[in-house]
């Protein structure tokens, strides 16, 4: 037979008495302070960790590399329709056609370079712009001509290696 | 006598809710953050208008430093074990367990295959090590990098993150690299120019 309810003796079971009892209802107290210090300095580190932007890309395309099999694919382009672009470590050679051409100098500066590019777009229908890095060029100056390249409203330019004519122009 | 009681009294302020904040951001700022991979040199991007972003997934990139060193690295953990088996397979390394776990956790690498395992043990052990880059002269160890990486995941795109002052002759070598493997779509990872950002 099951005891009644009232019966049972709640706190004899539990091994309570008066005084435990008063024990267990103090309050805890934890000191979060430190945690709390501890959260904030990782958060300032991370926050000034961080950094949001994400750079940027510019998109290239080349012309994949003609195996011996192929037939010869390249296109002959007319002297006269071209525009070539040394560029050199402080500033760009340019001129326009192959034999004996007379060059200019330009610095590298985006609207000089866009200026001289919309002359020759202007009167030259399907002007090919080769841009030649002489081995003396550093990559931000490439980057430059090519950023300025993709809006200048040419449609046809490549990145061509130098003919021995360009690379006697080096310093 | 009421008035000095309740002046008496400790104010308590419930922190809860303010470290519970705290706590949140500090986990969202950990997720979110990707830490730059360790380099010998820092690589300072040269600027242009581009504004097309970089993909965050399926993504080699190949750091030059201005110097001309070249680093090596895609992006997912998983295919940085597969890729470093598949490159030791072909100069004849077997790498460990622990060295590919330990490949597996770096970003981006530039040391020639044959000092690999030497690097790794050196990052397993906490050691410093001097990365030199990869080698581009004579049959260059890029291409094995570039070409297991792609047979890896084909779906790979190419970015190429260089030092505004390195020389052209390292780039244009990258270039043609990419080229004769048949890469001929990549990217130039660029910073946005200041004046574009205030224009727009």
């Amino acid at each position: 037979m099951l005891p009644n309810l009232e019966d049972i003796d709640v706190d004899k079971i539990h091994g309570r008495d008066d005084n435990a009892r008063k024990d267990a209802k103090r309050e805890v107290d934890v000191d979060m302070n430190p945690m709390v210090d501890l959260a904030f300095l990782l958060l300032t580190f991370f926050m000034l960790a961080t950094t949001f932007s994400k750079p940027q890309a510019m998109e290239i395309l080349v012309p994949a590399k003609a195996k011996d099999t192929d037939a010869i694919k390249e296109t002959p382009v007319k002297e006269s329709k071209t525009m070539s672009l040394i560029l050199k470590e402080n500033e760009i050679s340019w001129y326009r056609g192959i034999t004996d051409p007379e060059t200019f100098e330009i610095d590298y500066d985006e609207s000089e370079l866009l200026r001289i590019l919309a002359e020759a777009n202007s009167n030259t229908t399907d002007l090919v712009v080769l841009i030649k890095p002489l081995p003396s060029n550093e990559y931000a100056d490439l980057v430059l001509v090519l950023d300025v390249m993709s809006y200048s409203g040419v449609e046809r330019y490549s990145m061509i290696e130098p003919s021995e004519f360009d690379l006697e122009m080096e310093e | 006598m009421a008035l000095l009681r309740n002046i008496k009294k400790k104010p308590k302020l419930d922190m809860n809710p303010m470290v519970d904040m705290a706590f949140l951001l500090v986990t969202f700022f950990m997720m979110t953050t990707t830490f730059r991979p360790e380099l010998p040199e820092e690589v300072v991007i040269p600027p242009s208008s581009a504004e097309v972003k970089l993909p965050e997934r399926n993504l080699a990139t190949i750091t030059v430093t201005k110097t001309g060193m070249v680093f090596f690295g895609i992006d997912n953990k998983f295919d940085r074990r597969e890729l470093l088996g598949r490159v030791g397979r072909d100069f004849g390394i077997t790498f460990d367990e622990s060295q590919l776990n330990s490949y597996s956790l770096i970003a981006t690498a530039g040391v020639p295959i044959e000092k690999m395992g030497e690097f790794l043990n050196a990052k397993v052990n906490r050691v410093p090590f001097e990365q030199e880059g990869i080698p581009l002269t004579d049959d260059s160890e890029l291409s094995f990098w570039i070409r297991n990486a792609r047979a890896v995941n084909p779906n790979l795109r190419f970015a190429i993150n260089a030092d505004g002052e390195t020389k052209y002759p390292v780039i244009h070598e990258v270039f043609e690299t990419l080229r004769e493997l048949g890469v001929t779509r990549f990217n130039l990872v660029t910073e946005k120019t200041e004046e574009d950002v205030a224009k727009s």
